[in-house]
């Protein structure tokens, strides 16, 4: 039976629901989805409606997107699906029988697996580790047959991965794919991704995306969520729109373009980056001669050299793994250097404690936001007050002004765009784009000479990334040095004034932004040059 | 060959004194494992050793005694069970609570039990028990074979919790929930069920720690008996890395020095004699803090150790 391309769940078009899901068709159509859901709604104990009488369903091996606001619910609703929460109301499909998915452990023998929003990988457990802990059933641990399965799987996926490695000796990249490997080694059919992009390098996403097509070749179905409209368009076959808990529209990936989708995303988006022309300033922070060791003892980081000056955007790229995160760590103060100087105009930073850097007026967006950017167990307000937690106005005496915190934190919240019920309520209530914005708006505030921006809009929307993006850029109009660090080229070329390569520990070439060659840019990435 | 002899009888003590510890290190191994921090290991040791005593006492039977203290240990560790991991309190400050409390109903009942200035004892004890065949084996026969049944029970016990921790795939998904149970409990791994299994075993092994000291070492019941025991024991649980190998050479390390601190007492003659030997029972406390600031350092713990969880 054909198949309706388009079934739009009312709100927006006025349609109501599929008249053929009431009457006698309905069993026909509903097991032409591998999952169907409707009614979904889920409150939580603190009062936010996150899902509100959702309707979706996925069919049979098509990849199917899902798009929407931070916070609009995409999460709580992929959680749901997959048991690691219970709705409130609602009833659930699978190919079309009733169900209901009490726990992670009854969707995946209904054939639902997850990969997260944050990695659900133990970093100190090796790959096979990581698998057995879900696919072994044995008392006795086979971690032999589990080491063949993945050696099988991830052959059969053309990626090369040793099950005997750590998880933290593992790029990012690397570990999407781990989290993927182990979903298909428990046999799912449905593959939830929750973001899984976010972090990687457009190679990496290609790469990754060359997997999903596989797994659709193969007959599995695929939910993504991102928040980069480009690639949903690229990798799906039909897109579905979350707003506001609820889902307001669902179309196929051939009926729409990359504009018309970012409007749908936040009702009536138009990109608008205002950028004031600004004159390069004084150098503000100088990197001479470099060396930093990486956490095996091994030179990451082998004399490099960097300046950026104020009034200026300096974007650093480079495939993960190449120093970056050493180099982020140094200017920090969170690792030793060894060699060579850092400075913030004429004062001296290398080896200077994280304090230090702090008051020097240099603020680090991080890229492993729930361990580097946020204490999840402390309130927003805290939060967003704690790198200044001892100055005015939050402290007064040494006493902390409750009051400050909270009117600064509804500024910022409204100013940031943070989809909070409260500023009391704690950081880790929040979804993973509005943690993102907490942090942001927490660095980008007061001033600050210098910035360090690692993927500063992962996991963000287009408004909200937007408005990172401008911020940066009023930044530098202001006559702050910022060095972006991101795994996304685009973004990188959109903001830098320069754009510096790091490959091995160095920077082995530079690009100003008028004069970017794309080719000879990705060599470089690679070492080929 | 009377310098032999000598060594063979402080290394026999040396087993005998690291038994207890032994026993509660491995017990506490297995909860941290899962994330658990057991402070309270103290109070159960004492609740073991209580109803160890009782149970030997008032039936004359040792291995009922035997018994008892197991269900003692198992109780106690399952109260603190239930106050962090169904109503979530802070584990720290349940510990602390569940000491206060041990000590408290120990004292109590003690007192309804036995009329004041009157001190009970155990007609027998657990004696050690020759193993036939290999306790005749020269110099080894006497240190190991010639033990008792704790000490077995300890040493066995060695490899089969590192079999279960590192050979099963309970062992995985206990220490997968030590590391990150929130991340547990989305692989559908049933944090609370595994939990409360791993506390009971903790609790078998605290309670025969703390009733070999009343129904095998001290033949009598004081509320002071444990001595600080089970924080000794969480103490080697960090020095041995959570580790049931590492428990036992921390637990034998601090054996060792009790062992040699007592010998070199008996040495000890004149009125000074008295306040030497206090300080000497100092030594293994000294020499297991210096043990953990040399070997203590940079070593990492199950990640999550101690850190609440509640799911939505
Ligand atoms: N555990 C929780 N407790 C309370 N509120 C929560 C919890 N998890 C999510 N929320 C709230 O529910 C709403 C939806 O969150 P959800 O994580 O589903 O959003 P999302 O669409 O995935 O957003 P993002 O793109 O930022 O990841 C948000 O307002 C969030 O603050
Ligand atoms: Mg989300």
């Amino acid at each position: 039976m054909p198949l309706p391309f388009i079934f739009s769940t009312g709100i927006e078009e006025g349609l109501s629901k599929q008249a053929s899901f009431s009457g006698g068709s309905e069993i026909d159509h509903l097991s032409d989805y591998a999952l169907y859901v409707r009614g979904i709604s889920k409150t939580f104990s603190n009062g936010v409606v996150a899902n509100n009488d959702v309707t979706f369903g996925i069919i049979k091996g098509e990849v199917h997107a899902l798009l929407g606001e931070n916070g609009a619910g995409k999460t709580t609703l992929m959680k749901i699906l997959s048991g690691c929460l219970k709705p409130d109301r609602g009833e659930i499909y699978v190919n079309g029988v009733k169900t209901r998915i009490s726990d992670p452990r009854k969707a995946v023998q209904l054939g639902i697996g997850m990969v997260h929003q944050h990695f659900t990988l133990i970093p100190t457990f090796t790959v096979a580790e990581n698998i057995a802990l879900v696919s072994s059933s044995s008392r006795k641990l086979e971690l032999k047959a589990v080491e063949d399965k993945v050696r099988h799987v991830s052959k059969s996926l053309n990626f090369e991965i040793n099950p005997n490695t750590r998880i933290e000796e593992l790029p990012v990249g690397a570990r999407q794919k781990v989290e993927i490997l182990r979903l298909l080694c428990q046999d799912v059919s449905i593959l939830i991704l929750d973001e899984p992009t976010s972090v990687l390098t457009p190679l990496e996403v290609e790469d990754f995306f060359r997997i999903i097509r596989q797994l659709k070749n193969d007959g599995k179905s695929v939910i993504i969520i991102t928040h980069k409209v480009k690639e949903a368009l690229s990798i799906s076959d039909r897109i579905t729109i979350m707003r506001g808990g609820k889902t307001i529209l669902t179309i196929p990936s051939s009926q729409t373009n990359a504009s018309e989708l970012a409007s749908y995303v936040v009702e009536g988006f138009i990109p608008n980056l205002k950028r004031v022309p600004t004159a390069r300033g004084e150098p503000t922070l100088s990197v001479k001669g470099l060396f930093i060791k990486g956490d095996r003892g091994e030179m990451a980081v082998k004399g490099l050299d960097l300046s950026v000056h104020s009034g200026e955007i300096v974007g650093l790229a480079g495939v993960t793994g190449n120093g970056q995160k050493e180099l982020v760590e140094a200017l920090t103060g969170l690792r030793k250097v060894e060699g060579g100087s850092i400075s913030l105009k004429t004062c001296d930073l290398a080896n200077k404690p994280p304090n230090f850097v702090i008051n020097s007026g240099i603020s680090y967006i991080p890229e492993d936001r729930m361990r580097r950017g946020v204490i999840l167990g402390m309130t927003i307000s805290e939060n967003l007050a704690l790198k200044r937690i001892d100055k005015e106005p939050y402290s007064k005496k040494m006493l902390i002004d409750k009051e400050a915190l909270d009117k600064s934190a509804k500024e910022l919240i409204s100013i940031f765009g943070i989809k909070a019920s409260d500023p009391c309520a704690t950081a880790g209530s929040l979804s993973g784009g509005n943690i993102q914005k907490l942090i942001v708006a927490r660095e980008l505030t007061n001033a600050p000479n210098i910035v360090i921006a690692e993927q500063p809009t992962a996991g963000l929307d287009v408004k909200a990334s937007e408005a990172v993006h401008q911020k940066l850029l009023d930044l530098k109009s202001k006559g702050a040095a910022i060095l972006l660090i991101s795994a996304d080229l685009d973004e990188i070329m959109k903001l830098s004034d320069r754009v510096l390569i790091v490959f091995g520990g160095k920077i082995v070439g530079e690009f100003s932004s008028d004069s970017l060659d794309m080719e000879k840019l990705s060599k470089l990435m690679l070492g080929s040059e | 060959m009377i310098e032999m002899a000598l060594v063979v009888g402080l290394l026999a003590i040396t087993l005998r004194t690291a038994s207890p510890l032994l026993l509660a290190s491995l017990g506490e191994t297995i909860a941290e494992r899962g994330g658990i921090l057991n402070l309270g290991i103290e109070g159960a040791m004492l609740i073991g050793a209580f109803s160890g005593f009782l149970g030997a006492y008032f039936t004359g039977s040792l291995v009922v005694g035997f018994i008892t203290a197991i269900i003692g240990g198992i109780l106690t560790v399952l109260l603190f069970g239930i106050l962090v991991i169904k109503v979530n309190l802070d584990q720290v400050v349940s510990g602390l609570a569940i000491n206060l409390l041990a000590t408290g109903l120990s004292l109590y009942f003690f007192r309804i039990a036995f009329s004041q200035g009157n001190f009970p004892y155990l007609g027998q004890l657990i004696d050690p028990m020759p193993i036939p065949g290999l306790s005749g084996i020269p110099i080894i026969g006497d240190i190991l074979f010639n033990q008792t049944i704790f000490v077995y029970i300890g040493l066995l016990s060695v490899p089969l919790i590192y079999w279960i921790l590192f050979k099963t795939s309970f062992g995985l998904r206990l220490r997968s929930i030590g590391e990150d149970p929130f991340v547990a409990s989305y692989l559908g791994i049933n944090v609370e069920r595994t939990r409360f299994i791993s506390l009971i075993v903790e609790g078998i092994f605290v309670g025969m720690a703390g009733g070999l000291l009343t129904i095998s070492m001290f033949n009598t019941f004081d509320t002071r008996i444990v001595a600080a025991r089970g924080f000794v024991a969480v103490s080697i649980v960090i020095l041995g890395r959570w580790n049931p190998w590492g428990a036992l050479t921390g637990s034998l390390l601090f054996g060792f020095t009790q062992a040699l601190s007592l010998w070199i007492g008996t040495f000890l003659v004149g009125p000074a004699a008295p306040s030497i030997s206090q300080l000497l029972s100092l030594l293994p406390y000294v020499v297991t803090l210096l043990a953990l600031v040399v070997g203590g350092r940079k070593v990492r713990g199950p990640a999550s150790l101690g850190s609440p969880f509640a799911k939505e």
